[in-house]
């Protein structure tokens, strides 16, 4: 089997990769290890409403519910709300993840690229040091593909990188260790998704509760794993559902365990080889969202993926234009809320109240974390403010180093 | 004797990729859709034992 480009992961980074690849002629494969795209679901499936204008998906059958702000509670409740009366429209849908997914593959198939499930890739199949594809498990036979480029969009689990020599390893300080439950019956009155921080509720995370629509709603919680035990997310899940009185008559419909990387994303380009998505640690390492970087990178890497194949030009110099692009796009932002994700390991309970409290009547112009973290930036106590300077100064000498 | 290995129920685990992502060593794989250690690699850190949201790792003796 030879392709222009061997994909690995179905997941969004895969799919819109695999779209704009197609679009531009290129011949795509995709291998997915799972039965399903989209199949379990790993995500709280909030979404900005942004990804409306790249007109990357379309149509209605992926959105669960809207999303009209969201409501962050510092341990003490004290609420602060980006709302959609002050943000105008900038807000959010929940969506239903499997659904979301399939649109995507769907729309990748369309483009012409080829989808080939329960097919795990087990390693990377080399010439010396370059890489000319995958080797692949399905059922009980082996096969390979060989690819001019292949794309590693596995997941937080990814073996890519670390196959082609590049360490995506996560320190535990950089996961969030997460569980969730889809509750029923549950006492949601409107389409704010609720955040809720404190060192009891959710060490180095935060427990979430998102409403998929009437009655339903996703209840999850992420830990960061250098402060987990066994088994302590689901445990302070529990915890926290037992105590809330919406809850209590409540039923879930599914459970799931979740990993999402918290990090400063890695190298994504070598020759023959790209990452994205997940895989790349392409994650926002405040809120934990992934998806619009799946997008937004995906269309990135597909387009600049066409363009190699055109100009048969598969080296990292000619690659990288992909990561000079999400870095442009994303890359700064997400450099930026990795420093405020240590900042804020550092804050106390005592400090998140007292920020809440100073926010709690400020009215945000956009939702976003960005709006927020200027806001913080203007209330945070002076050590907090040094603590940040040294640490920044710390992360730049490191860079210079590199 | 040296600390015992970890290892995965693999009737517990929800397949969330955690372990995987955070094992020092790259000791950890998917076999059959769940995750699995490979004993000759680990190292007995337990930080995936400690990573597992919903404690489908165990290793005695931590
Ligand atoms: C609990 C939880 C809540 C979240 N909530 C949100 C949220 O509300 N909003 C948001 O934006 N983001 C959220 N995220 C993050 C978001 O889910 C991810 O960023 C997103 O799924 C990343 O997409 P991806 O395509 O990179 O990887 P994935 O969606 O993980 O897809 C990777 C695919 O690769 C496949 N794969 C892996 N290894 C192999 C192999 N060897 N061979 C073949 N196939 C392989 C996997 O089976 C999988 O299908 C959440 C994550 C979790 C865990
Ligand atoms: S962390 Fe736990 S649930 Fe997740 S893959 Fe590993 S063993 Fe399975
Ligand atoms: S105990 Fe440590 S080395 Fe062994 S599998 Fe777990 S994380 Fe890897």
């Amino acid at each position: 089997m030879k392709y222009d480009v061997v994909i690995i992961g179905s997941g969004p980074a895969g799919s819109v990769t695999a779209r704009f690849a197609a679009d531009g002629e290129a011949k795509v494969l995709v291998i997915e290890r799972r039965a399903e795209v989209g199949v379990p679901i790993l995500c709280g499936e909030g979404i900005s409403r942004k990804i409306d204008e790249w007109k990357i998906i379309e149509g209605k059958r992926w959105i669960a519910g809207r999303m009209d702000g969201a409501r962050i509670y510092s341990p003490d409740k004290t609420c602060v709300t980006l709302g959609a009366e002050q943000a105008g429209d900038e807000t959010g849908y929940v969506v239903y993840r499997d659904i979301f997914d399939q649109e995507l593959a769907r729309n990748a198939i369309k483009a012409g690229a080829t989808f080939m499930m329960n097919t795990q890739a087990i390693g990377l199949i080399k010439e010396g040091d370059k890489i000319k594809g995958v080797r692949a498990k399905r059922f009980d036979g082996e096969l390979k593909i060989e690819a001019d480029i292949v794309v590693g969009a596995d997941g937080v689990e990814s073996k890519i990188g670390q196959w082609a020599g590049i360490d995506t390893r996560l320190d535990p300080k950089d996961l969030e260790t997460c569980a969730q439950y889809t509750l029923t019956n549950i006492d949601v009155k409107d389409a704010y998704c609720d955040f809720y921080l404190g060192k009891e509720i959710a060490p180095g995370g935060y427990v979430w509760v998102f409403p998929k629509g009437k009655n339903i709603a996703n209840v999850g919680i992420g830990i960061l794993a250098s402060l987990s035990e066994a088994g302590r997310a689901k445990k302070l899940l529990d915890d926290f559902i037992a105590k809330d009185p919406r809850m209590k008559n409540s039923s879930p419909i599914r459970f799931l365990a979740g990993a999402v990387p918290v990090a400063n994303p890695v190298e994504t380009v070598r020759d023959n080889l790209i990452l994205i998505g997940d895989a790349a640690r392409h994650v926002d390492p405040i809120t934990g969202g992934g998806l619009t970087h799946c997008l937004e990178g995906g269309k990135i890497a597909g387009e600049v993926i066409a363009k190699a194949v055109k100009a048969k030009n598969f080296s990292q110099g000619f690659l990288s234009e992909y990561e000079t692009r999400w870095k442009e796009a994303f890359g700064q932002k997400i450099k930026r809320n990795y420093l405020v994700k240590e900042l804020m390991l550092d804050m106390d309970d005592k400090t998140f109240n007292k920020l809440a409290n100073a926010l709690k009547d400020v009215k945000f112009e956009e939702i976003s974390t960005h709006s927020l973290v200027k806001e913080v930036a203007k209330h945070l106590p002076i050590s907090a403010k040094l603590n940040a300077l040294i640490k920044y100064r710390k992360e730049i000498k490191e860079i210079k180093k590199k | 004797m040296g600390k015992p290995k970890a290892n995965v129920d693999k009737k517990k685990c929800l397949a969330c990729g955690g372990c995987i992502s955070v094992c020092p060593q790259d000791a950890i794989s998917w076999i059959g859709n769940k995750a699995e250690v490979n004993p000759e690699k680990c190292i007995s850190c337990a930080i995936c034992i400690r990573t597992c949201p919903i404690g489908a790792i165990s290793g005695e003796g931590y």
